[in-house]
């Protein structure tokens, strides 16, 4: 089998459009529409749910890659990625049905590949950095604020679907953090690179300044400081986390 | 009633089993989790995220019961070369059109032929001391059976039409040659045909409802897309931009186009000259306010998709950017 893949090779069905995640943003924004769906209206939640069904269809596509491409990484490793692989693939479900739930389709919005992206790091230090630390951590941000909204609209179906998916998401920043510590054991070098890459993917999803810390309903992405806790993120990063999201960047 | 105290193999014999089963297991797993990312089929693909965690289970199993059988712990053994030969040609399907190719493989030869050895090993285990490997077979007994039966739904729906039947069987052929070359996963040879027959003809779906491992779920949620909602203006806006791409006519192409916008500079000069005669859209999605559409073109000797973004004007809908998506695009399944 080809070890590991080149990105492009991701197969879609043709009812996908795939765009690059700034091409998509930039459209938004000479349309005066925010970059990133915020969550004011049944529209903007559906299209935020379609975002996350593309990207726990990439989780799932991602780990799998890792189960593949690692055969000589710990057993446990092997284990941990394809428990993650059932997880996603449930979690794909659960974000089509609720596509479903909300009047939508597959496909109603373009698909970016970001999180793919960086499923396809060469390193599996680098792969669970950027994908279990990096975009995991930021979808417990996101469901951890949809869990609100849905609670607050009066939507029970979203509240407690989600709700059990931002746990399984929690259990997979704890899988990155430990098995970033594990593999880069005695290699400070590789620890300095997967956790750079982590830090360039956090940066990027700050979306100049839509995460935020901050109350659910005022801003487009609050930072979830008591889940990130719970994932196993320390006070010092979290802290970090906050601070770049003040210098971000506006879009 | 006491259970009979004679075995018909020793730890040593069970362990060499084991092994052997890790491995062909440990790299179907693999196979599998690296084949989502190369599959279109949403169906096929949630099939083998469904499958690998269980898989990953077994293999755990397996090689946990090992040093309790005085072997190594997590080690996987190939009975002899033509397994690993058997192997290597089941991976092998990697296309994003050989879905089909990558699911008999696995669910049609494979899985049938583990489930008849784990039942025939099964029943010549001793029920007095070797317990905690029977325990072991009876749960991969278990998910094997559910495997087959969804993989089997699974291909049903990717495999209709007479030359997807003949890649089927040409697939099944061969690998059950290389199979029987093997003398099986074990190398001592396949299951009485029967157990095979058996253990295809049982496998029941019960069961994946309760563990959401249904086949026809996966399905359906493919096929859940249904109608897209295009407004009745857009559509005829559409339907005369993929006339005009068929017919190749430029001047009914370039007054689509928003003002500024020059049909030389688009897409569309890569596919001028190549003969298409037929047009199907395929994706519509919402950027804001505008709106996508992809149409894919056929034709006798070639195939392309091309991606229109639409945006609503006060003369109607027009195109603001056109790019091919893909060309000699394949088929899914
Ligand atoms: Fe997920
Ligand atoms: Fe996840």
């Amino acid at each position: 089998m080809d070890r590991p893949i080149a990105y492009d090779k991701l197969a879609r069905e043709e009812r996908f459009v795939r765009m690059r995640a700034r091409e998509v943003a930039e459209l938004k924004v000479a349309q005066g529409l925010p970059p990133f769906p915020d969550l004011s209206s049944r529209e903007s939640i559906k299209e935020r749910v379609h975002g996350i069904m593309v990207g726990e269809l990439q989780a799932m596509e991602g780990a799998g890659r890792s189960v593949c491409d690692f055969p000589d990484a710990p057993w446990d490793f092997t284990m941990d990625m394809a428990r993650q692989v059932w997880d996603e693939s449930r979690h794909v479900e659960i974000y089509l049905r609720l596509l479903e739930h909300l009047d939508g389709y597959a496909g109603e919005y373009p698909e970016t590949t970001i999180l793919w992206r960086c499923a396809c790091a060469e390193d599996a230090a680098a792969r669970v950095a950027g994908v279990n630390r990096g975009l995991e951590g930021l979808a417990c941000d996101v469901f951890n604020q949809l869990v609100h909204i849905a609670r607050k609209i009066g939507d029970p179906v979203l509240e407690r679907a989600v709700d059990f998916v931002l746990a399984d998401e929690i259990t997979h920043v704890r899988m990155g953090s430990k098995w970033l510590t594990k593999l880069t054991e005695g290699d400070a070098e590789r620890r300095r690179r997967a956790i750079e890459f982590q830090e360039s993917i956090d940066e990027r999803f700050n979306l100049g300044g839509v995460r935020r810390e901050g109350d659910h309903d005022a801003v487009s992405i609050s930072i979830a400081t008591d889940v990130r806790r719970m994932a196993g993120f320390t006070e010092e990063e979290i802290e970090r986390l906050i601070k770049t999201t003040q210098r971000s960047q506006v879009y | 009633m006491s259970q009979p105290l004679e075995g018909t193999f020793s730890a040593e014999h069970s362990a060499r089993l084991l092994r052997q089963y890790r491995y062909v297991v440990e790299r179907t797993m693999r196979a599998l989790g690296g084949w989502i990312a190369l599959t279109p089929e949403l169906s096929a693909k949630l099939l083998m995220g469904r499958h690998v965690w269980d898989l990953a289970q077994h293999c755990d199993a397996f090689g946990q019961r090992l040093p309790e059988l005085r072997s190594h712990a997590q080690v996987s053994e190939a009975a002899n070369p033509a397994v690993a030969t058997f192997m290597d040609s089941l991976e092998d399907a990697e296309g994003p059109d050989q879905t089909v190719e990558r699911l008999v493989g696995v669910y049609v030869v494979l899985k049938p032929h583990l489930l008849a050895t784990y039942r025939d090993h099964l029943a010549h285990a001793n029920p007095v001391y070797e317990p905690p490997t029977r325990r072991i077979l009876a749960r991969c007994i278990d998910d094997e059976e559910r495997h087959i039966a969804a993989g089997d739904t699974i291909l049903k729906y990717l495999a209709a039409g007479p030359r997807v039947i003949d890649r089927v069987s040409a697939r099944r052929r061969h690998l059950d040659g290389l199979l029987a070359a093997a003398g099986g996963v074990t190398g001592a040879g396949l299951p009485m045909r029967e157990a095979l027959d058996v253990a295809v003809g049982q496998a029941e779906l019960v069961g994946q409802a309760e563990l959401s491992d249904d086949g026809r779920e996966f399905i359906r949620l493919e096929r859940a897309t249904g109608a897209w909602p295009i407004p009745a203006d857009l559509e005829k806006a559409q339907r005369s931009f993929a006339d005009a791409l068929v017919a190749g006519d430029d001047t009914a192409l370039a007054r689509l186009l928003v003002p500024g916008l020059e049909l030389e500079t688009t897409a569309w000069a890569l596919l001028r000259g190549t003969s298409y005669s037929h047009h199907v859209t395929v994706a519509f999605a919402r950027l804001g306010h505008q709106r996508l559409v992809k149409t894919r073109l056929d034709g006798p000797s070639s195939s392309a998709t091309v991606l229109a973004r639409w945006v609503s004007s006060p003369e109607g809908w027009r195109i603001a950017a056109l790019d091919v998506a893909g060309r000699d695009g394949v088929r899914p399944a």
